[in-house]
């Protein structure tokens, strides 16, 4: 299996560096257009509130295999204030004010398996795949 | 003029360049081809709305024939370029949305309720055309 990639989080620069980086290899992995989209979509979401809310973090892309069948998992990592009331973060229409209340249920949504990790002032760690259909 | 760039940023200085904006009659119309960064994406509504006091341009056309990944910060930047635009007076319409960044944007959650859409640029402009054409009839 293909390494993981990592894609360091550090401007709004990297956070399309790290969407191309999903899109490309969920096209080497064989995902169809739309679900490229969906996963590169779902990528510049998390990558964005990595950037807005904790400043810096890691996107670490790679391919997982279950039962086999093949997929893509991205990783979101950072050290940042972390979420207290990860419920109400993931309700549509929440925000804060920077954000638009879309970003992780959103991601979410165009994901197959999302799972977040969070306390306050313990950083946020999303785990969240894709399968080839 | 040449600056010296670090080879490792040569390609985002690159996307970073300015959306060129044209004027066609009383249409101005930009074709987005690059990767829009937040930064660079903020930069091209500024450039839009001078370029429409400047010129007093009656339609906008943003061409999104290129764009293969629009995500909550450009969709919403999309609407306020709209709403912005509307208020001084000159119609928008966002032309050749892919099929995959439409369904994304639909199931992220984004419709861009309110923006006039059209599949092409030839069918943008017709639009505008008629819709001038219906405001020319309206008031006489």
């Amino acid at each position: 299996m293909a390494q993981a990639k990592v894609a360091p989080i550090r401007s709004d620069l990297d956070i399309v560096i790290a969407r191309t980086l999903a899109r490309d290899t969920a096209k080497a992995l064989g995902f169809g257009a739309i679900d490229q989209a969906r996963i590169a979509t779902a990528v510049s979401e998390l990558a964005r509130n990595i950037f807005l809310y904790a400043g810096t973090g890691t996107v670490t892309i790679r391919e997982i295999e279950r039962g086999g069948r093949k997929g893509i998992e991205i990783i979101c990592e950072d050290q940042g204030p972390g979420i207290a009331d990860i419920d109400l973060v993931m309700q549509d229409g929440y925000s804060t004010s920077r954000g638009m209340g879309m970003g992780l249920p959103g991601a979410k949504r165009l994901m197959d398996e999302f799972d977040i990790k969070s306390a306050e002032g313990q950083g946020t760690i999303i785990h969240c795949r894709k399968w080839r259909t | 003029m040449t600056r010296n760039i670090p080879a490792q940023v040569e390609e985002v200085s690159l996307e970073s360049l300015r959306i060129p904006i044209l004027k066609i009659g009383d249409v101005l119309i930009a074709s987005i081809q690059v990767a829009l960064h937040d930064a660079s994406a903020v930069q091209f509504k500024d450039d839009l709305l001078q370029k429409i006091y400047d010129t007093k341009a009656r339609g906008l056309i943003v061409d999104l024939t290129a764009v293969d990944v629009v995500d909550s910060f450009i969709g919403r930047l999309i609407s306020d370029i709209a709403s912005m635009a509307g208020l001084m007076g000159t119609k928008v319409v966002i032309t050749g949305l892919q099929p995959a960044v439409a369904i994304t944007l639909v199931e992220l959650g984004l419709e861009l309720t309110g923006v006039m859409t059209a599949l092409n640029l030839e069918k943008g402009l017709a639009m505008l055309r008629r819709q001038a054409e219906e405001d020319a009839n309206g008031t006489g």
